[in-house]
């Protein structure tokens, strides 16, 4: 992963050189310095490859003079084309190119120096990568790159702008490491001490043990556990930034946010046992509790003036002797009964009693859960969007459109009576599952009946939370999917 | 079942069913009867008495929508038990909600038609609808029966099983459609073949009876493209050499809802003399697995000329919906809207309880959707995402018919099949306004519920009789009108009057 530096635009002598050209022309003071050091080979060699700057195109011209490897240009497009987030893809693009070369300058000293720092934010977050257990790779696969300078007018508003930029990256990145670490790493109560991270940027991080949540009643939670040999944990994060920077009169406090995370650090189904084939999947089975972490620590890195509460619920679900089994009558932390069709339907049941215990201690503002929840919503809708569920049209409405300006997409999905009956239990006031048709649906049901009338939305991220190949700014793997998504409606909506 | 339509009073002895809203007060007759029951008038609920005469009291809730009438029409049609007869007591009732309240009777109270060696010998009940005056009745349940033919018909369509509505017979069948004024033009198996359909030809040419191409018109009276519905129409579908499993196959005598829900609008709308102009073309095969079955691994060439490559032939709705899409297309018309039991996907996703909508035009999105919740018969919109179509690229054809099975997530299994089914028919359906309905999963009702009795549904004929008359029997918008094609004169004036046996109230002309 590479540092990514602010500098004056000036022409590198050596190592790589990424030119962003407009389809309109004018790409800067580099661009015009590049193709005077090429003698204006640089122009021909982009007329000749059919370069017009349409927004995505790359091509590359090898050795063009003047001690440069390489020059890379990438076409912006039309103006309207060049949104921040449009242009945070184009750093992705640019990394691949350049991630074999040590230093590579990136000119953007055409666009504005928020902008820039788009680029810069980009380009990292495509740098990613995941190598801590390969122990013989070779020199020449890894990336090389330890730096990359972008260049732009005004280093100092760029380095500004890329500050919270970064942050988010961070927190993207924890998320990331956290989604891909193997099951035999990160198991419940090790995901939690990695929680603590966060209280070196000031978030308060509290666990608990089997024995507190015993003690409180999560019997929906602690059933699920009680199969491994891994005890569960639960985790909450708090960051009070509202109000913080408003000198000493204190403001009436508000109502904080909530985050719930999903957290099962290997999901083998338990007793309903899954199939062999892809089970290595269910590593990522806590993305949605990986993806809270990440954002809390997301927000705490760039210092967001708001209360936000996040809440992961850490367990194991493994078959054994001791484990849940179907037909399992349990009792969650809010009194309601469940009987257990599914063994393999435990995210929600994990979910219960953290979501009621987060509207009981918090009296939250509104709540998400983020989930690796069902198949079934990948069945529904592919790996583009994430299904949501909302019982607040505000809400469902803000995150549509953070999802559309941040490219993590949203795609709303139906609740009614009529799937609620799915799942009517003969002995317990619901069971766990509903059947196959609308399963995703019947899940975000059951998950329904753990609000206690609070804003809510859940967000079933099966599909979304790993990238099964490269996109322009995810390298292949986890996606930290939420991150971006969320951080911007926090931004957009809820800061002082 | 038919519904007469009558002012006189109710003698002694008759039984009377009385629609009830939430919290108005109930009859004084029966308020404390209803009071010992819990009755309240909710929708759905009912409460049977004995006053001695038998009187049938049927919420309809608090917001009085016209499907609050119908459901309550059901509930007291379904509560009449041995009863020869009914009174629905629709006196004082605006006349729409009086139409809705006899039609969700006729919808609930027409028994499914069944085959048995030996008939019922108990006949329908005679059910007259009782207004204080029958002129305004007149025009609204005109329309509302006519709605409720066309379910009834496509319900018919759908219960029959496969070794009586086979393609030539379904055609056959079709055929009777002429008698109200519907032009039947059918393309047979040989036609089809020759004229390109290839990938209609190829799903349907191993079956004894071979596939067919029926095109549907209704003229209407407007100067207007015509609005396009498309439909499956798979007789049976046994999945071909990609075979499904034998449980529940039986079932696969409902594929061809799509195409009987088509049919059933078109008779709605020829019943009540739609003004608008329709057309549908149903694409009807039977998938049969044999020696000359079509193969995983064909490339077949389509109407279109676009070429198919064959992953699942089991994923034939989509085939022959793009040789109907395109057939459609010729016809220039203003909208298309297909309907196909597509996708077991879409019944993972949406359940039984609403349809997916997928399309590219979100002013017919939205007013599919509205017509949906006027009727009782939701949609909820899906998306087509870039992905979706990325994913049907295929090395040796113009696309692929469908992912190929285990290229999905978690070991292989999960695949946005009814998103990826929905990306491959938007190429046939070219940049005009287009719909699709995935309506597997609703074509059937599991249980009896306020509105029909278990077994076929007949679902989506209605809704699309109330989009025609919700969008497109307004003057028609703007120069796409300019020039009408030669076989829609709009001087027609002349409307067919049913001359069929069900037929009622035909007293006054309607066009």
């Amino acid at each position: 992963m590479a540092d990514i530096a602010f500098t004056k635009p000036v022409l590198p002598r050596h190592g790589a050189l990424v030119l962003l050209l407009p389809e309109e022309g004018g790409g800067g003071a580099l661009h015009e310095a590049a193709i005077t050091a090429t003698e204006g080979r640089l122009s021909k060699a982009l007329e000749a490859a059919g370069f017009k700057g349409k927004k995505g195109r790359t091509a590359t011209l090898w050795a063009p003079g003047g001690g440069l490897s390489k020059i890379v240009a990438i076409g912006l497009g039309k103006p309207e084309d060049m949104t921040p987030e449009a242009l945070e893809s184009v750093g992705g693009t640019a990394w691949p190119l350049i991630a074999a070369e040590r230093e590579s300058v990136i000119g953007a000293d055409a666009l504005a120096p928020e902008l820039a720092a788009r680029i810069g934010s980009g380009a990292r977050l495509r740098s990613y990568r995941f190598d801590k257990y390969r122990t013989k790779e070779k020199a020449e696969d890894k990336p090389k790159a330890e730096r990359i300078a972008i260049a732009t007018s005004d280093p100092t508003k760029a380095k500004a702008a890329f500050a919270p930029l970064a942050a988010i990256g961070e927190g993207i990145f924890l998320a990331r490491d956290l989604v891909s670490e193997p099951p035999n790493i990160l198991f419940p109560a090790e995901m939690a001490d990695r929680c603590k991270a966060l209280e070196k940027l000031g978030v308060v991080v509290e666990i608990m043990g089997p024995k507190e949540m015993k003690k409180l009643g999560f019997g929906a939670l602690l059933g699920v556990a009680q199969g491994s040999v891994q005890e569960p944990r639960m985790v909450v994060m708090k960051w009070m930034g509202a109000g913080k920077s408003a000198g000493k009169t204190k403001k009436p406090a508000k109502q904080p946010l909530c985050f719930v995370g999903k957290g099962v650090t290997f999901d083998t189904g338990g007793i309903s046992i899954k199939p062999a084939g892809g089970m290595e999947e269910m590593k990522f089975d806590m993305a949605g509790a990986g993806t809270v972490i990440g954002l809390m620590a997301a927000l705490a890195g760039r210092k967001a003036k708001a209360d936000v509460i996040g809440l992961v619920g850490l367990v194991e679900n493994m078959p054994s002797g001791n484990a849940q089994r179907p037909g399992d009558v349990v009792t969650s932390y809010s009194g309601q009964t469940i009987e257990v069709i599914n063994t393999d339907a435990e995210g929600r049941l994990v979910l219960a009693d953290v979501l009621w215990y987060a509207q009981e201690k918090y009296d939250p503002a509104f709540m998400i859960d983020l989930a690796t929840l069902t198949g079934a919503i990948i069945v529904a809708l592919g790996h583009e969007h994430a299904g949501m569920f909302a019982n607040d049209e505000e809400l469902a409405a803000k995150l549509e459109a953070v999802g559309k300006s941040t490219g993590e997409l949203v795609w709303r999905m139906p609740l009614g009576d009529a799937y609620d009956k799915q799942i009517k239990s003969d002995i317990a006031d619901m069971k766990n599952v509903g059947g196959r048709p609308g399963g995703s649906i019947t899940a975000a049901q059951f998950i329904q009946r753990f609000v206690n009338n609070k804003p809510w939305v859940h967000l079933d991220i099966a599909g979304t939370a790993w990238a099964y190949k490269d996109t322009a700014l995810i390298p292949k793997g986890a996606s930290a999917y939420g991150v971006r998504l969320l951080d911007r409606l926090v931004a957009d909506h809820y800061e002082d | 079942m038919q519904i007469r339509l009558r002012t006189a009073a109710p003698r002694a002895g008759e039984a009377v069913a009385l629609p009830v809203a939430q919290g108005a007060a109930v009859p004084e007759a029966f308020g404390a009867k209803a009071a010992a029951a819990g009755f309240t008038g909710a929708v759905g609920t009912m409460l049977a008495l004995f006053t001695p005469d038998p009187v049938i009291l049927a919420g309809t809730g608090a917001a009085a929508t016209p499907l609050d009438f119908e459901r309550a029409g059901g509930a007291a049609i379904a509560a009449i038990g041995d009863l020869p007869a009914l009174v629905l007591d629709a006196r004082g009732l605006p006349p729409d909600q009086a139409a809705a309240f006899a039609a969700g009777a006729m919808l609930r109270g027409t028994a499914q038609h069944v085959i048995r060696s030996a008939p019922s010998a108990k006949p329908p009940p005679k059910v007259e609808l009782l207004t204080s005056g029958a002129a305004d009745i007149v025009p609204p349940w005109r329309a509302a029966e006519a709605a409720v033919r066309g379910t009834l018909y496509a319900r018919d369509l759908v219960t029959a099983p496969a070794n009586d509505l086979t393609p030539a017979s379904f055609a056959k069948w079709l055929r009777g459609l002429e008698e109200h004024g519907i032009k039947v033009t059918v393309i047979g198996p040989k036609q089809l073949r020759r004229r390109g359909f290839g990938a209609l030809s190829a799903v349907g040419r191993e079956a004894a009876s071979g596939p067919r191409l029926v095109t549907l018109r209704w003229k209407g009276r407007l100067d207007a493209r015509p609005v396009a519905f498309i439909g499956k129409g798979l007789c049976f579908d046994t999945g071909g050499i990609s075979i499904k499993p034998a449980a529940g196959m039986e079932e696969m005598r409902a594929d061809m809802a799509g195409a009987a829900a088509c049919a059933g609008a078109m008779l709605a709308l020829a019943l009540r003399c739609s003004p608008a102009p329709a057309m549908a073309v149903l694409a009807i095969a039977e998938n049969a697995t044999g020696g000359d079955s079509f193969r995983p691994g064909d490339v077949l060439r389509t109407a279109s000329g676009r070429t198919v490559e064959v992953i699942d032939t089991d994923a034939e709705g989509r085939l022959v919906l793009a040789d109907a899409l395109h057939h459609a297309r010729q016809h220039r018309p203003q909208a298309m809207i297909d309907l196909a039991t597509l996708t077991g996907s879409i019944v993972t996703a949406l359940g039984h309880h609403r349809a997916g909508l997928f399309g590219n035009d979100a002013p017919l999105a939205a007013a599919l959707v509205a017509a949906g919740l006027v009727v009782g018969e939701p949609l909820w919109p899906m998306p087509i995402g870039a992905r979706h179509r990325e994913d049907l690229a295929s090395g040796i054809a113009d696309i692929k018919q469908c992912a190929a099975a285990g290229s999905g997530a978690f070991g292989g299994r999960l695949l946005p099949d009814a998103c990826h089914a929905a990306a491959f028919l938007r190429e046939f359906a070219g940049p005009m306004p287009w719909a699709h309905l995935d309506i597997a999963g609703v074509e059937t009702r599991a249980e009896a519920d306020d509105l029909g009795p278990k077994g076929a549904s007949g679902f989506r004929a209605r809704l699309l009789d109330r989009l025609v008359a919700m969008r497109f029997e307004a003057t028609p918008i703007g120069c796409r009108m300019a020039a009408p094609m030669r076989t829609m004169p709009s001087t027609n004036r002349s409307c067919w009057r049913p001359r069929t046996r069900h037929l009622p109230m035909a007293r006054d002309s309607c066009c």
